[in-house]
């Protein structure tokens, strides 16, 4: 089968992968999986460019919404083991299965390492924020110094002022 | 480019995440001045940083050569960088707070170094093979473990790792460190950007800068490694070679012995294969052409590298990769043993050949072949001792065991200590066979060879890339890619690791790797193209499932970060609770202050205000 073919046939899956019955049409969960997979199939190759970047948007923006890692990564784990038995059913040369698999393994491989990422780097912002929290919480023990002796000394004049 | 008989590259790329390079180079032969610096600062100031301290020092070492010593002078130009930087910084309000590191080194008469460094960029030196840091990073974490005060283990984890204790241009006079080298014949000075080290092992970076290629391509391999290792920094090479000793006759008879193996190749491989190397075990199942290449050619490879660079490593390895794979997978030592044979047989007759047409070179293969083969039984010896060092512990085991089964009921009741775990569900048992109700015989024995065929492909040096395809076995074996297996897996292969890109995308890269691999290797397999598409598809959940595990490790990491900062929030807001309280109590007081009357003032009352 062509590439062009592989990849409409592929998208003739998206209803039964993407388990639109269940979800509706408009944004299932892991929608975005299943269009890097086309993306990847399109594409070609071993590595496809920009597909980090592809991912890590549409990972971001998930994120964004709420959602959290762990629910992204569920959900590309389902996408692909639908895709899997999906696969196996409809294409009958044993070819054009390879080729999807491997499309599909680059995928997971890929949105596991952006969600990683977002992680680390959700990691980093984390310890940043906190350097900059102790910061504060040091200049704010430092105020809180001052204020308690300006109170002893404002309260020991106004014990003199009224005796 | 070269300076008094040096040779000398320099080469920088932005990194594979950044959109600007901040880091500035100098080098200038003419001076005898090379310098890395690496800029930082909000507001695209790393670079202006970078670039001003740059040319602070080259013009200061420009002006001042002659008049002061080697040492002074580079503190001097290291000290004007900073100063041109601070007051760069002072005067421009989008640009305060940029700064940078640097590593500069002076050559004095191609034969004296001198090496002045503030920050966390590096100076390396490779003497003989050896390669040994000449700076110390200053980062508040170093000078911690310095002062004693920090553990080096607890130092890899502690958040302040990678925050400097001192660069260019926070303030208008910095601590510069220095340290002098009389250099050697064949030495390399490697200045480097965190971006290097940070993303690249010291083994690998003594690797491809003892390699012995020109420093021209030992600066772009070294940037290859960093970006191959994630690239998440900008990073800037300079690789700094003195010239090398005339060759001894030992070296001499080493490369030429290299050449002429190198040469007769194919005829090593024509005589292994005669001598039965197809039909060893160890290579049933694969292509006799692919067996030959595998083995045979391989070992050339080996042979011929470690000649050429005095080492006996690739050949090591070599030995230890193929014994090594064939005991995990349950073989035998004849096997091994039946090969190395024919391995060194076949050799020792292409040398005699040789020999025979021409006595020196035949004298010199002598040399080249017979390093290799005492290098190969040395690397299957250590591997011998280590199994059977596993058989004593294994056979202790049964022992205690063995006992204990034996031991009276009653005696283990009144003791209530030895609990001993006995086989009952059948299931459970360990010497349990492998078996996947899901998968065919057929495919499980596809699994197995694709991914040997794929071990077989990894680099030496892919440690983790071949991890990576062990845990695939084990996990594609399992019915479905069991999530469990994933799990044990993704713990072996995540070890210890810091929570951050240089700990985690070298995961990542091991299991991208692995995956091309293994769809590669999958073509090779001898079988039909619905069974490999099968096992592609067992290896690629399996694949799915360790990718999944995985990062699920990641975010349990980074899941106590957030909540130390959830922690120290809450801490920070009742601090700032009892601050507001506080105000309010001393407002409160100053306004009854200055409603008391005094007497001794002529209108009756202190204060300002309610007056």
């Amino acid at each position: 089968m062509s590439d062009t073919d592989l990849v409409a046939s592929v998208r003739v899956l998206r209803d039964e992968v993407l388990d639109t019955a269940e979800h509706g049409g408009r944004e299932p969960p892991g929608a975005e999986v299943f269009d890097a997979v086309l993306r990847a199939l399109t594409v070609g190759g071993e590595s496809v460019p920009g597909l980090d970047q592809v991912l890590h948007d549409a990972v971001a923006r998930r994120l964004a919404w709420g959602d959290g890692e762990e629910v992204v990564l569920a959900d590309a784990e389902a996408v692909f083991d639908r895709l899997m038995f999906a696969v196996e059913r409809a294409f009958r040369d044993p070819a054009d299965q390879m080729v999807v698999i491997e499309a599909a393994t680059l995928v997971a491989v890929t949105v596991a390492r952006v969600v990683s990422l977002a992680a680390v780097a959700r990691a980093a912002r984390d310890r940043a924020a906190r350097l900059r929290e102790e910061m504060a919480q040091r200049q704010l023990q430092e105020v809180l110094e001052k204020q308690q002796a300006t109170i002893a000394h404002l309260e020991a004049e106004l014990k003199r002022g009224f005796r | 480019m070269s300076g008094s008989g040096l040779r000398i590259a320099g080469d920088t790329h932005v990194g594979k995440v950044r959109s600007a390079n901040e880091d500035a180079l100098i080098v200038e032969p003419r001076l005898g001045l090379y310098a890395v610096l690496d800029g930082m600062g909000g507001a695209n100031a790393g670079d202006v940083a970078s670039q001003m301290a740059r040319d602070a020092i080259r013009e200061h070492v420009q002006q001042r050569r002659g008049a002061l010593p080697p040492r002074k002078l580079l503190e001097a130009a290291i000290q004007a960088g900073s100063k041109t930087v601070y007051t760069g910084a002072q005067a421009d309000r989008e640009r305060h707070g940029m700064g940078t590191t640097v590593v500069a080194c002076l050559v004095v008469d191609g034969t004296h170094l001198v090496v002045g460094h503030v920050g966390d960029s590096r100076a390396y030196l490779l003497r003989r093979g050896r390669l040994q840091a000449l700076t110390r990073d200053h980062t508040i974490v170093e000078e911690l473990v310095d002062r004693g005060l920090l553990s080096a283990e607890d130092a890899e984890r502690h958040p302040y790792k990678n925050v400097l204790s001192r660069n260019l241009g926070s303030r208008p006079q910095t601590r510069v460190e220095l340290a002098e080298l009389e250099l050697a014949a064949g030495d390399r000075i490697l200045l480097c950007s965190d971006g290097l080290y940070g993303y690249a092992s010291t083994e690998a970076i003594q690797y491809v800068l003892g390699s012995g290629d020109d420093p021209d391509q030992v600066c772009r391999d070294l940037i290859e490694l960093a970006l191959r290792g994630g690239g998440g920094d900008n990073v800037s090479t300079i690789v700094i070679e003195t010239p090398q000793a005339p060759p001894t006759s030992t070296q001499v008879v080493r490369t030429t012995g290299a050449s002429a193996w190198w040469q007769r190749r194919q005829r090593f491989l024509a005589v292994a294969k005669e001598r039965g190397l197809t039909r060893s075990p160890m290579v049933r199942g694969l292509d006799p052409k692919e067996a030959l290449e595998l083995i045979a050619l391989s070992l050339c490879q080996a042979v011929y590298h470690d000649l050429e660079k005095s080492t006996g490593v690739n050949v090591w390895t070599f030995a230890q990769n193929l014994a090594g794979g064939w005991f995990e997978r349950g073989g035998g030592w004849a096997a091994v043993r039946g090969l190395i044979d024919i391995l060194g047989m076949s050799a020792h007759a292409v040398v005699d050949e040789v020999r025979a047409a021409d006595a020196k070179l035949g004298f010199l293969l002598d040399v080249a072949v017979s390093r290799a083969l005492v290098v190969a039984e040395l690397a299957l010896g250590g591997l011998l001792a280590e199994r059977l060092r596993q058989v004593d512990t294994d056979l202790i085991e049964l022992q205690t065991l063995n006992e204990a089964l034996e031991a009276p009921a009653d005696e283990l009741a009144e003791t209530g200590e030895r609990f001993v775990e006995r086989p009952t569900i059948p299931f459970l048992q360990p010497e349990r066979p492998v078996t996947n109700p899901g998968v065919s015989s057929e495919v499980l024995d596809g699994i197995h060879k694709t991914l040997t065929i794929a071990r077989a492909r990894t680099s030496p040096r892919g440690e983790l890339v071949k991890q990576v395809l062990v845990a695939l076995d084990a996990i594609a074996s399992e019915s479905g890619g069991s999530f469990a297996t994933a799990v044990l897996s993704a713990r072996e292969l995540y070890g210890v690791r810091s929570v951050d890109d240089a700990g985690v995308q070298p995961l990542f890269d091991a299991l991208d790797q692995a995956r091309i691999l293994t769809a590669s290797s999958v073509h090779q397999l001898p079988a039909s193209e619905l069974t490999r598409a099968r096992v592609l598809r067992a290896i690629s959940t399996a694949h799915q499932r360790l990718v999944g595990a995985t990062t699920g490790l990641v975010l349990e990491a980074v899941a106590p970060l957030s909540e130390r900062l959830r922690g120290v929030q809450a801490r920070t807001g009742e601090l700032r609770d009892r601050v507001a309280r506080a105000e309010q109590r001393r407002a409160d007081l100053e306004r009854r202050s200055a409603t008391i009357v005094d007497p001794s003032l002529p209108w009756g009352a202190r204060g300002t205000t309610e007056w």
